[in-house]
């Protein structure tokens, strides 16, 4: 069991950051710790893949250095997932400023009370 | 192995202080700490190139939007230091989690030399034929820009239209 | 500082007055002065050699975008959007999109496939071909991370958006 843990603990830091990502998304109040939440949940998938493509000993996929090398494919993926997900973080967070500017509002809570009595 | 367990219990901490402390500043800078901590894990775990992206993106570009966002908007001020615990929310994690948990034997070890990813024909075409085809030597960038050249245009786009889709969430016409 | 920062300074300040977008501070200017042109630098580095070495056009692009960023936060950001002109981001955006598309279509009309750089029968078209395609996104990335930068900057109705 502990062994299971050890050999493979990015996974387990992994899912556990998938979870705290979830946890932050559905329990914060506040629109913008729903984002970092968001962030949180993106990085656990980071992890994973970049866990995915390690190998013990193993170079950076720089052909310069010497082989064994680590996996390239799963970098180029998650390099151009980083870029997207601040544009995406980017948008989320013109959207909370939209919504402050029509509904003098952040909270979850607020926000459906204003809407509701309009 | 040595810097590996206190490197993921430093993320674990910083992603938990992010998501227990309710004052939303206190938070953002909580969220720049693991950031900071994920690109070292980046570096350790061999991708320079993304650890490179990372540092500049979550530490940096992320962070500052971030507080731009509630210099723009609101503070929420409180006086408790921690979120009250929300115990549906918690519980949606906990089942998340031992679900995920439960693939946990069925992958395999960390750096194995045996894991389908590094024994994949795709992995070996790119690295032993990255130079001789196209002409670079970082196997990343030959992969980005000329093996998957088109997924990438792909990405450029999406950045593009994230700008587009901001300007007209905010009602703009230039970025002013 | 024009009106629409001081207006959104005195909205927020009911709640948030010690959070202010801008805060003159010598220390900040200084700094930024010092290691703004090295960062630039690095960025660019960052795009050029990314053939040979870590880096590449995103990375590169995110670096250069930094330095945007840390030139609003040291300066204000409303010299800085008047400095880099309104439009200019946007055509720069555009611009490198479209550049990117024109290379991928030029090899395909040379008579290879899209993104097939050998059609264009130059000496190490590949390697050129692949760093003009770095320079390119990084162009996209820094222009368009500098963007959603003012643009949240000037929220829905600050900006001198006539």
């Amino acid at each position: 069991m502990i062994d299971l843990l050890v050999t493979r603990d990015y996974y387990v830091a992994s899912f556990l950051l998938l979870g705290i990502g979830t946890y932050v998304m559905i329990a914060a109040g506040n629109f913008v710790k729903k984002v970092i939440g968001m962030n949180i949940f993106q990085t656990g998938i980071f992890l994973f893949f970049i866990a995915s493509a390690y190998l013990d000993g193993g170079s950076p996929p720089v052909l310069t250095d010497s082989a064994p090398y680590v996996s390239p494919l799963p970098h180029v993926l998650i390099l151009t997932a980083i870029v997207v997900g601040v544009a995406l973080t980017a948008v989320a967070l013109g959207m909370i400023v939209r919504i402050y500017a029509e509904y003098g509002t952040l909270t979850e809570d607020t926000l459906k009370e204003v809407r509701e009595s309009e | 192995m040595n810097l590996e367990l206190p490197l993921i219990a430093f993320i674990l901490a910083t992603a938990l202080a992010t998501a227990v402390l309710r004052d939303v500043l206190a938070a953002i800078i909580a969220f720049a700490t693991y950031s900071l901590g994920i690109a070292v894990v980046w570096v350790v775990l061999q991708a320079p190139d993304v650890g490179l992206t990372e540092a500049a993106v979550g530490a940096g570009v992320t962070t500052v939007l971030f507080l731009l966002t509630i210099a723009k908007t609101v503070r929420p001020s409180g006086d408790r230091v921690l979120e009250r615990l929300d115990v549906p929310a918690l519980g949606v994690t906990v089942l998340i989690v031992a679900v995920l948990a439960t693939t946990l034997g069925a992958l395999p070890e960390i750096g194995a030399a045996d894991t389908t990813v590094i024994t994949s024909d795709v992995t070996q075409y790119y690295l032993e034929h990255a130079y001789k085809e196209a002409g670079v030597k970082n196997a990343v960038t030959a992969v980005l820009a000329a093996y998957r050249g088109f997924d990438t245009l792909g990405e450029a786009v999406v950045v593009y239209s994230a700008g587009v889709g901001l300007l007209v969430v905010l009602g703009k016409e230039v970025f002013a | 500082m024009s009106e629409s920062t001081s207006e959104a300074d005195l909205e927020a300040a009911e709640t948030a007055d010690d959070l202010q977008s801008y805060v003159e501070s010598p220390i900040i200017m200084a700094t930024v002065r010092v290691v703004s042109p090295f960062v630039f630098t690095y960025g660019l580095y960052l795009m050029f050699h990314g053939a040979d070495s870590s880096g590449g056009g995103f990375q590169g692009g995110v670096v250069v975008a930094t330095v945007m960023l840390m030139l609003g936060i040291a300066f204000g950001i409303d010299p800085l959007r008047e400095w880099v002109g309104e439009a200019t981001l946007v055509l720069v955006v555009a611009g490198g999109v479209a550049a990117f598309v024109a290379i991928g279509v030029g090899t395909v009309v040379a008579g290879g496939g899209f993104l097939d750089y050998s059609a264009y029968g130059i000496h190490h078209a590949s390697k050129y071909g692949i760093e003009v395609v770095e320079l390119f996104i990084g162009v996209i990335v820094a222009g368009t991370i500098t963007g959603l930068f003012f643009a949240i900057d000037a929220g829905k109705d600050g900006g001198d958006n006539e």
